[in-house]
């Protein structure tokens, strides 16, 4: 997912200033994400906020020192949120590994089974029921019910942890901290303008 | 996960390029720190530390690109992006085995063959990965890096 573009950046004005602004996008960035997000099936969505909470928590990680008490706060708050993402994309990406696996054995089972057929104008139930890989399929099956679980459950960690900190106030407080930041550095930007002038 | 450094003498009144400078300059030194051992796949932690600061280092880039001269940013980020990809290959393939192994350990062992499979399979994927991470930590080439970055943090405080 490409970063929304921060507006306004200025190499020679304070980090302050300029880490106010960007904080805003990317606070915005990763709301914006959560009603899709929410959505059990909005794998890529998900996705998409996993990256977000990881951009917004860097831009926190380098500039929290321009922000109070609240900024700490959600950093952390933003690498739970992470880690939570992180490990339903790690379900996303290991069901598919699953069941290509499984269609690797079958393919190579029905080749097997194929060849051992030979010229025969049918196929004896004989042969496919000693197929090689006959032993391997039951335990990726369980594999799979389990990531698929287990894909359910975080999911619904991840919309519990969603609400609790919008009840906490979490994304409100770093939002308004980084308001007070953005007019705050400006004021001083201005009336030190203001002196030079 | 590794904590990331702390940056002396941050200043919020200071301008924006020269906290990039003093930023992006401890970023590439914690990346140059981890670069040892990246390559044992018995201690998966070695990768995974190089991984978290490929990132960090390329978020301190990407955070403070207005504060670099465009074309030398651009192919600094992209052997920063390129070395990033390359850790998480392998990282990926270390987390799956993980999760398999720690399946298999709880499965019954009717299940364990078919799981094992897919282990061995890994495996071999976790090699590969290795060896298309081994010219990207190359020590000349992560010197290379390092002296880009030098010169993009002197040209932030220029």
């Amino acid at each position: 997912m490409k970063a929304r573009r921060v507006k306004k950046l200025d190499p020679q004005r304070s980090l302050a200033e300029n880490a106010a602004r960007i904080v805003g996008v990317r606070l915005g960035e990763l709301r914006s994400l959560a009603p899709q997000a929410l959505e059990p099936e909005e794998r890529s969505a998900q996705h998409d906020m996993r990256i977000a909470a990881k951009r917004l928590r860097y831009i926190l990680e380098a500039t929290e020192l321009c922000f109070g008490d609240e900024a700490p706060r959600a950093r952390r708050r933003a690498r739970d949120l992470q880690d939570i993402l992180g490990e339903l994309h790690d379900c996303d990406v290991m069901l598919p590994r699953v069941a290509e696996h499984i269609e690797t054995l079958r393919a190579a089972d029905v080749d097997a089974v194929c060849e051992q057929a030979g010229s025969a104008p049918d196929l004896d139930p004989r042969v496919a029921v000693a197929a090689p890989n006959r032993a391997l399929y039951r335990g990726l099956e369980v594999l799979g019910i389990y990531f698929e679980a287990r894909r359910d459950v975080l999911h619904r960690r991840f919309r519990e942890f969603w609400a609790e900190q919008e009840r906490k106030g979490t994304w409100d407080r770093l939002e308004r901290g980084a308001k007070t930041t953005l007019r705050e550095a400006r004021a001083r930007r201005r009336a030190l303008a203001a002196e030079v002038e | 996960m590794a904590k990331a450094r702390e940056i002396d003498g941050l200043d919020p009144q200071a301008s924006y390029a020269e906290a990039a400078a003093r930023i992006v300059s401890v970023r590439a030194a914690e990346l140059a720190e981890h670069a040892e051992n990246v390559l044992d796949t018995s201690d998966i932690e070695g990768v995974h530390d190089m991984r978290v600061a490929s990132r960090r280092l390329r978020a301190a880039l990407e955070i403070f690109e207005p504060c670099f001269p465009q074309t030398d940013f651009r192919a600094t980020l992209a052997a920063v992006k390129e070395l990033a990809d390359s850790l998480g290959g392998r990282r990926e393939r270390d987390l799956t085995l993980a999760a398999l192994e720690g399946f298999a350990e709880r499965a019954r062992a009717p299940d364990r063959p078919g799981i094992a499979s897919l282990v061995k399979r890994t495996r071999d994927e976790q090699a590969k990965a290795n060896e298309d991470l081994a010219p990207c930590v190359e020590p000349e080439r992560l010197e290379a890096l390092g002296r880009r970055i030098d010169l993009l943090v002197q040209a932030a405080r220029a």
